[in-house]
Formats: C-alpha cells, sequence, structure tokens
C-alpha cells in the first residue's frame, strides 16, 4: 500500500486513487472546455473560456457561452457528481451496488414532491421544487426504511420495498400529471425526461450551495462510512458511532439525490454506475467518495455532449440517453450476480 | 484486579434475557476462556462486554464505570473485538486491513501518524504477516485471514482484547497457530484476553481464567482445574467425562467416559 499524504491536513490517500483523480479532473477539464467552445456559433476556445468566467467577448460569445453552454455544462458537472456521491453512500451503507437513489425509489419520490410543487402552481421558483423533491425524496426513503425494517435494515428487503415504492411514486405522479392544465402537464413532462437543456446560473448556483452544505457533512462521516462496510460490530468495536453517522449519511444521501433531481429531473442510471467505475478504476478496497462523484460529473457532461453530437431528429434529453448507457451495465450486474460471482 | 467487569447484568435482545444477571470479572493481563454449550449465552455476554449490547438491568463496568456511559471511541482505545465473522472489503490487502484498526486513534483532519505506521507495523510483525502485508486478504488461507483480523485489533492498542470464537472454522494446526499467537500476546505484551472457545481442552491449555456458562448463566469460574471437574462438565455439557491430565502441560482434559457405541 503506497500512501500519499497532502499538504498540512494530512489528508491521506492511495497514490493510484490520487492519481486516478487527477486524470479524471483532466478528463473533466478537457470536456468541459469542449463543451463551451464547440457548438454552432462561432467562438474561439479562449473567448469562450472568457465568456464562461463573465469577461465580456461581445456577441455572440457573451450570451451563447455566458448564458447557453457555461449554465449547462455546469449543471451537468454538479449534478454529475451529486448523483455520483449520493450512489457512492448508498451502495456502501446497503453493501449492494443495486442500491442507487433512481433504482430503490427515491429518485422517484423526488420527482413526485417536485410535480406536486407544479401541481399546486408554485414550482416556478427552483428553492420551492428543490424543498418539494427533498420531501417528497424524504416520505419515500422514510417508507421504504418502514417496510424493510427487520430489526435492522435488510439491504435485499430494502431494495425490493425501494423498486415497489418507486412504482407507487411514479403512478402518483402520473395522476398528479393527468390532474394538471394541458400547458403545465407539458412543462412537468418535459422536466420528468431528465434533461440539462435551458439550465441557467440559478441552477448553477442551487446546485453549488447544496453541494457546499452535505459534502462536508459526508466527508466528515467519510471514515465511519468505510469502517461500516466492516460489519456493524467492527465498526462499534472501532468506535465508530454506527447508528449517528448511519442516520446522517442515509439523509445527507436522499438530500443529494433530491437535490440532483430537483435541477435537472430525474436522471438515471449516473449513480448506479459511477460509484462501480470509480471503484474499478482506483482498486480501492470499499467506497471512494471523491472519485465517485468526479466519475458521475464526467459521465453526465460526456453523456450530456454526446446527446447534442447527434443529428438535430436524434437529439435526446440526456436522462434518456444515461439509461442508453446503464441499462447494458444493469443487466451485466444482473448476469455476473446470477452466474454466482461476486456483485 | 480486574478492569471489566459485569454487575448483575442481565443480557439479551429485543426484551428477551438470555444472560441472567451474572457476575463476571475478567482478571487483568491474563487470558479468560469463555465456555459453555450452544446457546448458553457466551457470545451475548461477549458482546455485552464490549458494549454492543446494553443490559436489560444491571451494568457492564470498564474501569469502574458504566460502560454506556463512556464514549464510543473512548471504549475503543480500551477494548478490541474480533467478532465471529467481520466482513473484509472486497480487494483490501493485508496491510489496509490492519490499519483501519487505528480508527479509534485517528482524528477527521489528522487520519495518519507516524504512531499509527509504527503500530501497524508492530502488529504485522507478531502476526508474522509482514512478509504478506501487500497480499489481498480475500486470497489468504483460514489460518492467514484469521492472524490478518488479530493484527486489526492488535493494532487497534488495546489493554483489552474480546475474540469470539477466534478458532472456529480453522483446521488443527491454524487453531494452534492462533492460539500461540494469543498466547504470546499474554505473554510478551501482557493484553488481558478473553475468548470465546468450544474446545475445552484448548481452554484448559491457553487459558489462566475459565467460565463455563449454562443457560445464561455462570455455572462456574476460576482456574481451568477448578472449574473442569467430572460433575461441572456432566452438569453443564450433560456427558459423563472423565478428566485425566494433559500429557504434556498437565492441565486437564476432558475425555467421554464411554467408548464408541457405549450406553449413556
Amino acid at each position: 500500500m503506497k500512501i500519499l499524504r497532502i499538504g498540512p491536513l494530512g489528508i491521506t490517500t492511495h497514490q493510484r486513487t490520487f492519481a486516478v483523480g487527477l486524470l479524471m479532473f483532466a478528463v473533466l477539464a478537457g470536456l468541459l472546455v469542449f463543451a463551451l467552445s464547440w457548438g454552432k456559433a462561432d467562438i474561439t476556445v479562449l473567448d469562450s473560456l472568457k465568456a464562461a468566467v463573465g469577461i465580456p467577448v461581445g456577441a455572440p460569445g457573451d450570451f451563447v457561452v455566458g448564458q447557453v453552454r457555461a449554465p449547462r455544462a455546469l449543471t451537468a458537472v454538479l449534478v454529475g457528481a451529486t448523483l455520483g456521491l449520493a450512489g457512492a453512500i448508498l451502495q456502501s451503507l446497503t453493501r449492494n451496488p443495486l442500491a442507487s437513489p433512481d433504482f430503490i425509489g427515491i429518485t422517484a419520490g423526488a420527482s413526485t414532491g417536485a410535480v406536486v410543487t407544479m401541481w399546486m402552481g408554485i414550482g416556478a421558483s427552483l428553492w420551492i421544487t428543490a424543498a418539494g423533491a427533498a420531501i417528497g425524496a424524504l416520505v419515500t426513503s422514510a417508507a421504504i426504511l418502514a417496510l424493510s425494517w427487520r430489526r435492522g435494515i435488510v439491504p435485499l428487503r430494502l431494495i425490493l420495498a425501494g423498486i415497489g415504492l418507486g412504482f407507487v411514486a411514479q403512478a402518483f405522479t402520473q395522476y398528479l400529471l393527468t390532474r394538471m392544465d394541458v400547458h403545465d402537464a407539458g412543462t412537468a413532462l418535459g422536466w420528468l425526461v431528465g434533461s440539462v437543456t435551458g439550465r441557467t446560473w440559478t441552477h448553477v448556483t442551487v446546485a453549488a450551495l447544496i453541494l457546499a452544505v452535505l459534502v462536508p457533512v459526508v466527508l466528515w462521516h467519510a471514515r465511519a462510512l468505510r469502517t461500516m462496510e466492516m460489519g456493524d460490530d467492527t465498526a462499534k468495536a472501532l468506535g465508530i458511532s454506527v447508528g449517528r453517522s448511519r442516520v446522517v449519511l442515509s439523509v445527507a444521501a436522499v438530500l443529494l439525490a433530491a437535490a440532483a433531481t430537483a435541477i435537472t429531473g430525474p436522471i438515471g442510471f449516473i449513480a448506479l454506475v459511477a460509484p462501480a467505475l470509480a471503484l474499478r478504476l482506483t482498486r480501492n478496497a470499499g467506497v471512494t467518495l471523491i472519485p465517485s462523484a468526479l466519475m458521475g460529473a464526467v459521465l453526465l457532461l460526456a453523456a450530456d455532449q454526446l446527446s447534442q453530437l447527434m443529428p438535430a431528429t436524434l437529439q435526446f434529453p440526456v436522462g434518456i440517453f444515461t439509461a442508453a448507457i446503464g441499462a447494458p451495465y444493469l443487466l451485466w450486474l444482473v448476469w455476473r450476480a446470477s452466474r454466482g460471482g461476486p456483485s | 484486579m480486574s478492569r471489566l467487569e459485569t454487575r448483575k447484568a442481565v443480557i439479551g435482545y429485543g426484551g428477551t434475557p438470555i444472560v441472567h444477571g451474572v457476575d463476571v470479572q475478567i482478571p487483568d493481563g491474563k487470558i479468560t476462556a469463555i465456555v459453555g454449550p450452544n446457546g448458553c449465552g457466551k457470545s451475548t455476554l461477549l458482546r455485552a462486554l464490549i458494549r454492543l449490547l446494553a443490559p436489560i438491568d444491571g451494568a457492564i463496568a470498564l474501569d469502574g464505570q458504566d460502560i454506556h456511559s463512556i464514549p464510543t471511541r473512548e471504549v475503543a482505545r480500551r477494548v478490541g473485538l474480533l467478532p465471529q465473522s467481520p466482513l473484509a472489503p472486497a480487494g483490501i490487502t493485508v496491510k489496509e486491513l490492519v490499519a483501519r484498526g487505528r480508527t479509534p486513534h485517528q482524528k477527521v483532519l489528522r487520519p495518519w501518524s507516524s504512531t499509527d505506521e509504527t503500530a501497524v507495523m508492530s502488529a504485522l510483525h507478531s502476526t508474522n504477516l509482514t512478509t504478506i502485508q501487500d497480499k489481498v486478504v480475500d486470497e489468504l488461507s483460514g489460518g492467514q485471514r484469521q492472524r490478518a483480523w488479530i493484527a486489526m485489533t492488535l493494532a487497534q492498542d488495546t489493554p483489552l482484547m474480546l475474540l469470539d470464537e477466534p478458532t472456529t472454522y480453522l483446521d488443527i494446526s491454524h487453531q494452534y497457530e492462533v492460539l500461540e499467537l494469543l498466547h504470546r500476546l499474554n505473554e510478551r505484551q501482557g493484553r488481558t484476553i478473553v475468548m470465546v472457545v468450544h474446545d475445552l481442552h484448548q481452554a484448559a491449555r491457553y487459558a489462566h481464567h475459565v467460565i463455563a456458562m449454562c443457560e445464561g448463566e455462570v455455572a462456574a469460574a476460576g482456574a481451568p482445574e477448578d472449574v473442569f471437574t467430572e460433575e461441572l462438565v456432566s452438569r453443564v455439557f450433560d456427558i459423563d467425562a472423565r478428566i485425566v491430565p494433559d500429557p504434556v502441560t498437565g492441565t486437564p482434559i476432558i475425555v467421554p467416559a464411554h467408548g464408541p457405541g457405549g450406553a449413556r
């Protein structure tokens, strides 16, 4: 084990994890430059970077990059990271690679909460949508826990209860859509596909603020999370307050998933795939939070860029695109599990 | 002297008592073996001793203080535990696993120090794992894996170590390898060791103090020679037995009184 010490804080990481992290960061930066500068409008790379940080470069850069491409790309980065982090926490807590928020009904609950705000006609403010999503996600999670609780959490029951409740939430969302007027229902339907198109600096700010609050909380409990992977008894014997850490981390993961949903609508598979890929690349034993977040950001931004590269008739919202990437991975997981391999 | 003891402790799960009001003292600097038939409450007692279970009634005292009033992390600096079936994260190496034993000594912003490194190295050394420290735990033999877990508990650097069936699932040479290791740790480092074991012969050979449990009560406690009597073995384990001295150590060996096919 080669350990790397970073700075006076003494944050330690494996050399490989650090190298992979740097690499993902570089890929993310490259993708970001591409996302800002590539497009129909003829703007130089330098001008688009300037416009993205608010330095005036004149038309069309100021608008196309400053108001369209930059907030869209940054939304993808922040929401991708949020999803990657939420997935990593939930998969680690349940010790199950299938436990991502979109899979166990949390995202569906968040969507219902957000659609309720639209149905009530108060969904115009992103903060209110986010609050609705958070309430929806927390209520759904509480119900999942109540259904799967048998003297502690039984992971398989949790996943089955989550899938079931996810369908209930979806049905309720659809019922609400039939009760809304056509125009609002159209907006809600478009939102429900999951997309970063047309996102503004408000979306970026909300995402950044939520991450700024939740990331430190999660990182503070990172050691507890890693230790709990060795079983509750071992973790308690190693001095971890298992009960409290589990509550804090689960609530944080649910809120992260809810925030991501509120900002872009439900985007599937990023939370499922990113932590697994990060684990594979870093070859870490147990959860890797920061690489999972970076991987989520890379995946969502890359998926959005790919969807924009398609011919106009084939341009899907990114939520459909991630499903197309993620579904084969899910099938592979199931196939591996059915062969009795480690899943 | 005893740093860890129970006071009329009633212990169980979900309000159902399994251990009924026992007073147990763990002698300092000695090896204590907890023995008894399946379901007698051995592991339940052990779990309560390290506060994985809160007593329904009575108390567990660590250094004279109610163990449930001591912060979790502080308990973890005084008492270590090797659970019965711990989970090794997939792909973890021996050294990484052992390093996790330092968890109660670390802080969020100061995760790794030279003290930690020294403790891990010395734990690897005392368990003879130095040469395979970079191997992945999943790929080790049963005995090596158990040694790795013991090394993790050692790195925790607690004066008291509790082990729940450390020899179960191991073949006989690995069983003795683990017992010899515990003996050395006790002898050379003066660690207080408490282990739940099934094999009475091994308990008699390696423990200074034996607690025999039966149906949630302490049937007898004391030196192996005093505890393992024909009367006690018959009462606790329900077998008619003869006690003979171990030809090597002189400690008691429990032998069934009938040969194969003999009537009970």
